[in-house]
């Protein structure tokens, strides 16, 4: 089915080469790889796009579709290049999102509910899950991480809104308190007290994406297309240059050369053999 | 490095580690407040002057349904440093949600969003609570002024009896269905994220089971990518594709379905009149303020006016939630007001006797207490801007209560040569 033994064929490696190759993958995916994307990425998408994830009446037709795409798609396009570059494997952006989501709800339990009591569905995080195996199958198909920005990034951007929709329409119920109408969501977040946390923090509904008689969900996730395509540029960018090893290299004649290695590894003896020199 | 350094070293780092885990399982008293004390004296004093606060039921069971209400005023010597109340929201200082609040009423309107408030005007609050978490809970009014941050008003101990797991919040929606707000959509969404959980686990997986790095790259490096490109996974991807589009639209529409009206998220602003200003036939001015710190008093000269009909008497002085009383104020205190907030004998004045109808007088008042050390108020000396405010309660003898606002500048006094 697979073109399993041809690639290990192809590798020159002797099959204890190979079986320790495999233990290597698991040990450097799961508690290395995996790890230190849940550290890294979780801290910088609360940082960013903290509140309208962590709270049900931050979840806006707005700013919410808008700022987590665009938020979201930074650590996958950087890790799609480094998975992409580098071994051809096509699931960046979805570990990538698989690592924030299990770093999110590690913190839902203990922050939200054991520490702070406050019920999951009042901290129930988005899922960008179906974006990000989106994002990796489009890479995947096109192998170009330009057609990947226009294609790819915009698809992650426009399917979180109706992803999410399943998870959270009913939030936006209408009820009425003390005469007042509200959303489900906005009386969730007047009924369980944040002290630090007043209602006016909220940054919703608010801004000049309006337009098609009301439909402002439509407006924020196109824009949210276009800004996360820029963002795919960007991170990409960001993913080739920590990626790259930068060095020297001095041949027989002391000449010395500066070589941008994009494998960042195992290219050494063909970089020697194209300059005819030594590290 | 020799052993014995390297010993000494081990030993270190064994001792941090073993602090470090032995921390998680000592018995450690809960805080129980929340840092009011820690606010600066001139946000405490010269922003919200708190009065009338009460928590009513003090004890409840879960579910028991109490109130947090009170009234204050907006200080006319609202400081230069802190952005003036054009936005701000009425909340409540608590450890978490142990209550629910289920309505929030000033000056008799409902309070969901934020609103603009007045500066030199009164306002009253009623905050309805639900009883959720059991515990013994320090609850503070809070307000809270947009990029200004929340000023905690005084605090008092509430006790909730019970079994968490009693609780529940149910609420009538427009629509006549019922959700409890602790569980509602919960499984819903739980459900949804193991799913995408499982479907990116497959698509991981898919290359898992498969050599991933090492090979992959030692390949790469050598031949390039063609070997690598496995044209299963590309019928794997196209159908992973569509399936995925297929369900977002049916999860979508089905949502759409179960939910056919909804409203966005209610980002309006609170209009609140203030209460109407009542006629104050005593006028007060400040001439002359001082704090003593050897002697932890605030001396205050006034130049009173009573331009009313019957005698008024001073009876007490309150700022920052902390109250100053002497025996006419004394005999008005509410004995539910937390009396670690009170200094009942801590008000003095040089001339005790009722203010006459049209007289004026100079009297100076102080206001002595450890509270002002306690209650970190002493601070004082260490603000940008050395100065307080408060209100002065009085009464007639026909019993009305009548609020004065003060404010003045402060001048330090640091020894007792200078008191």
């Amino acid at each position: 089915m697979f073109r399993t033994d041809e690639i290990i064929k192809a590798s020159k490696l002797p099959p204890e080469g190979v079986a320790m190759s495999r233990h290597i993958d698991y040990i450097y995916f799961i508690p290395i790889l995996f790890v230190t994307i849940v550290g890294t990425f979780h801290m910088h998408f609360d940082l960013l796009a903290g509140d309208w994830d962590f709270w049900i009446d931050w979840k806006d037709r707005q700013w919410w579709p808008i700022v987590t795409p665009i938020t979201a798609i930074t650590f996958c396009a950087a890790l799609q290049y480094y998975n992409w570059v580098n071994y051809r494997q096509p699931f960046g952006a979805t570990i990538c999102i698989l690592a924030l989501l299990a770093g999110k709800w590690v913190t839902i339990w203990a922050a939200w509910w054991w520490w702070s009591n406050y019920p999951y569905n009042f901290v129930m995080p988005s899922t960008l899950l179906p974006s990000a195996i989106v994002l990796d199958i489009v890479l995947l198909l096109t192998r170009n991480w330009t057609l990947t920005a226009v294609i790819g990034a915009w698809l992650f951007a426009i399917l979180f809104y109706p992803t999410n929709w399943a998870i959270f329409a009913y939030s936006h119920t209408p009820v009425v308190i003390d005469g007042t109408l509200l959303s489900w969501a906005d009386y969730m977040g007047f009924a369980y007290v944040r002290t630090g946390t007043p209602e006016y923090i909220r940054m919703i509904e608010v801004g000049s994406l309006r337009t098609f008689g009301g439909h402002s969900t439509m407006i924020s996730s196109f824009f949210a297309a276009f800004a996360s395509s820029l963002m795919y540029v960007l991170w990409w960018q960001f993913g080739k240059f920590f990626c790259t090893a930068y060095f020297y290299l001095t041949d027989d004649r002391q000449r010395t050369t500066k070589v941008h290695d994009i494998f960042a590894y195992a290219t050494l003896a063909h970089s020697n053999k194209a300059t005819g020199g030594k590290a | 490095m020799n052993a014995k350094h390297a010993f000494k070293l081990w030993m270190l780092g064994f001792c941090g580690m073993a602090t470090l885990a032995t921390t998680p399982i000592l018995d450690v008293t809960p805080a129980f407040a929340h840092g009011e004390r820690s606010q600066e004296p001139f946000l405490r004093m010269r922003t919200v002057n708190w009065y009338d606060t009460e928590w009513v039921g003090k004890s409840t069971t879960v579910n028991d349904v109490t109130e947090l209400r009170g009234r204050f005023h907006l200080s006319e010597d609202w400081p230069r440093a802190v952005v003036k109340p054009n936005r701000t929201f009425i909340n409540i200082g608590s450890p978490s949600s142990v209550f629910v609040r289920l309505s929030s009423k000033v000056n008799g309107t409902p309070m969901f969003v934020a609103g603009p408030m007045e500066i030199g005007r009164d306002y009253e609050y009623v905050v309805k609570l639900k009883a959720r978490l059991p515990g013994h809970h320090h609850i503070h009014p809070m307000y809270a002024v947009k990029d200004a941050g929340p000023i905690a008003g005084p605090g008092g101990w509430m006790d909730i009896k019970g079994r968490y797991e009693d609780f529940t919040n149910p609420i009538k929606t427009l629509t006549g269905e019922t959700f409890d707000s602790e569980t509602k959509g919960t499984a819903t969404g739980v459900m949804w994220h193991l799913f995408w959980a499982a479907v990116a686990c497959f698509w991981v997986g898919f290359f898992m089971i498969r050599p991933m790095y090492l090979i992959r790259a030692r390949v790469l490096a050598a031949y390039g990518d063609e070997i690598l490109l496995d044209p299963v996974d590309r019928k794997v991807g196209i159908a992973l594709l569509v399936f995925i589009v297929t369900v977002v639209t049916i999860g979508y529409l089905n949502a759409d379905a179960q939910h056919p009206v909804t409203v966005p998220l209610q980002a309006g602003e609170t209009k609140i009149k203030p209460l109407p200003v009542t006629p104050n036939p005593l006028s007060i001015e400040v001439t002359h303020a001082e704090y003593d710190v050897p002697g932890r008093a605030l001396r205050m000269t006034i130049h009173a006016t009573n331009n009313g009909t019957q005698p008024v008497s001073i009876g007490e002085f309150t700022t920052a939630g902390i109250r100053f009383t002497n025996k006419v104020g004394k005999a008005k205190l509410d004995p539910n007001y937390p009396a670690e907030l009170v200094a009942a004998d801590g008000l003095t004045m040089d001339n005790e006797a009722p203010i006459q109808p049209g007289q004026t007088v100079d009297i100076h008042i102080e206001s002595k207490d450890v509270l002002w050390e306690v209650q970190r108020l002493v601070d004082i000396l260490h603000d940008p801007d050395q100065r307080f405010a408060g209100l002065v309660m009085s009464w007639t003898e026909s019993g009305e209560r009548l609020i004065n606002p003060v404010w003045a500048p402060v001048l330090p006094v640091f020894t007792r040569l200078g008191a």
